[in-house]
């Protein structure tokens, strides 16, 4: 057996399916991408469409009724930061990814989730894969995504989409099994039907659960969507790719400082949105 | 108005970089020799040698499942003609998981000691865990510029907060009546550490040990990006160069390294379970 043949003949292969699938199904990737940028340039647009004081004062306010007041000063203040930095819209283009990201995975590991606690067999089915998903090393992602759809941001929002499923998907039907069996027998024998028992009784107990798992998905979306500078996501990401290969050091502390407001704010967002579900739960 | 943080820190950095350049010379290259040592030791048999060794290790240590998974694996690697890269990617992990651990396990067992060290450090270590992993490699290639030791830098410090908090968890969870047995019977702290709490906390410090290896793994290749060579440069070169095919082949053999290290140290853990 000749291994060092088998290199060569591996990545002429792989050259030929890519050519053969961009010569045959272009059609459907151009479409995708077209169709994922939409979604992020109209994400934005949203976030740009206001000055970046009322953005800042609006999160400010969602910060202090999810959380405190002192953490809604500290946000507005933070964004300000960003904004006062000159790396606002680098920080809103990063945001705009994380959310169509987030919204698309959740999109489709929510039902998911909900169909895999109510069906074990779905989830034994799943649950190697979610593995699998889980035990590689995010940065490869890119790799297909970058074959299939090209450089730009349609590339990152999938790769992000992909590493984000997971703990939706997982925390989802964990919420949707650990549903109280008394209260299950409850509502069966007040007699409700299988549509009622899920709205009225499954679904709310999962919440926290649910929340906890969107908070994971976000947490993870962020890690993937800063990695996706590399392949031109644009964003905060890729301003710190440049500024790395460039050595300018004060530009890459400035937007790592952008990163790390960014992250913390969305993770105490939703982290006390969670618990504060626990609690009404309760 | 405008004003740059990094404007006032980027001094300071190169002030550290002037005044303390011995320092970190002799750091890198003390880091540099284990990588080197550990990296030429996995590199000195041919390739079918260490997989023969591994695979029986993992016959006799694991059972039949694990040696074939870990052939599968590991040729797969020579079989995709990135055996040094992998080689250099298994040996900066090992480097890294050993340094993290060995930071991160005595100060684990201070925290579960002392509740206030344990508070003190909780808000950091949750800071440090929601970061971006792409944000630890920053400060590391400012310091110790491009190459392996940046990235085996940041991997170490992104790989010490799941083992903290697991170690803080495993001693926190040893039996109590366990620890009163062992005062009564006239132990010594060393005796009662490694007889009786060590053993107890076992499985969770092997679960910590799992999310270490793993999250290195990820850093690691991530670290590509920075010079850190291995499969993670390979990655880098495939995306940035458009080569497809390299970029496949390194993306595969980093999912058979992970797969591997991942399912040994779960198979550790596994035997661990069994035996008691």
């Amino acid at each position: 057996m000749d291994l060092s043949a088998f290199v060569p003949a591996f990545d002429e292969q792989v050259d030929n399916i890519l050519f053969w699938l961009t010569d045959h199904a272009a059609f459907f990737f151009d479409g995708a991408r077209v169709v994922l940028e939409g979604f992020y340039n109209g994400v934005l647009w949203l976030l740009n469409l206001p000055p970046f004081y009322v953005v800042a004062i609006l999160a400010g306010l969602v910060a202090w009724r999810s959380v405190n007041l002192s953490f809604g000063i500290g946000t507005a203040i933070a964004l300000a930061c960003c904004a006062v930095m000159g790396l606002w819209p680098e920080t809103m283009s990063t945001l705009a990814l994380v959310i169509a990201a987030s919204v698309i995975a959740l999109a489709m590991s929510l039902p998911l989730g909900v169909l895999a606690g109510l069906m074990p067999r779905l989830e034994r089915f799943l649950a190697p894969a979610l593995d699998l998903i889980q035990t590689m090393p995010p940065y490869i992602y890119l790799l297909p995504s970058i074959a299939l759809l090209g450089y730009g941001p349609a590339t990152a929002l999938v790769a992000t989409v992909i590493v984000a499923m997971p703990p939706a998907i997982r925390l989802t039907s964990l919420g949707i099994r650990m549903t109280p069996n008394e209260f299950i027998e409850l509502g069966e024998a007040l007699g409700t039907n299988r549509v009622q028992a899920f709205f009225k009784i499954r679904l709310p107990f999962a919440v926290p659960s649910i929340m906890a798992g969107v908070n994971q998905s976000l947490m993870m979306a962020f890690g993937m969507v800063v990695i996706a500078g590399i392949v031109g996501s644009g964003g905060l990401g890729e301003t710190i790719y440049g500024a790395i290969r460039t050595l300018n050091i004060a530009r890459s502390i400035d937007a790592s400082i952008a990163i790390v407001v960014l992250t913390m704010i969305l993770d105490r967002m939703t982290q006390s949105m969670a618990s504060s579900r626990q609690k009404m739960g309760e | 108005m405008e004003f740059s943080p990094g404007a006032f820190i980027a001094p300071a950095v190169d002030w550290l970089n002037t005044n303390f350049h011995p320092f970190f010379a002799m750091l890198t290259r003390l880091i540099e020799a284990i990588l080197g040592g550990i990296e030429a030791s996995l590199l000195v048999l041919p390739p079918f040698a260490v997989i023969a060794i591994v695979t029986l290790a993992a016959l006799l240590v694991l059972g039949w499942r694990m040696a074939v998974l870990a052939f599968c694996c590991l040729g797969f690697c020579l079989l995709m003609g990135l055996w040094i890269a992998s080689m250099q990617t298994v040996a900066l992990v090992l480097v890294a998981v050993a340094i993290a651990v060995a930071i991160a396990f005595p100060l684990g067992i201070l925290a579960a000691r002392r509740p206030r060290f344990e508070a003190a450090l909780r808000p950091i270590l949750d800071i440090m865990q929601t970061v971006p992993p792409w944000v630890y490699l920053i400060p590391a290639v400012m310091i110790f510029s491009l190459g392996r030791v940046p990235a085996i830098i940041a991997t170490i410090v992104y790989g010490i907060p799941p083992m903290l908090r697991l170690t803080t968890l495993a001693f926190r969870g040893v039996p109590t009546d366990l620890k009163e047995l062992g005062q009564a019977i006239g132990a010594k702290p060393r005796t009662i550490l490694f007889k009786i709490e060590l053993p107890a906390a076992k499985p969770t410090l092997l679960v910590g040990l799992n999310q270490c290896i793993l999250l290195s793994l990820a850093m690691v290749v991530l670290a590509g990006l920075v010079g850190a060579g291995g499969l993670g440069a390979e990655v880098t070169r495939g995306l940035t160069r458009m080569e497809m095919g390299l970029g496949l082949r390194a993306g595969l053999a980093v999912v058979a390294v992970a797969v591997l290290l991942d399912r040994l140290s779960r198979a550790a853990l596994e035997l661990d379970r069994r035996k008691v």
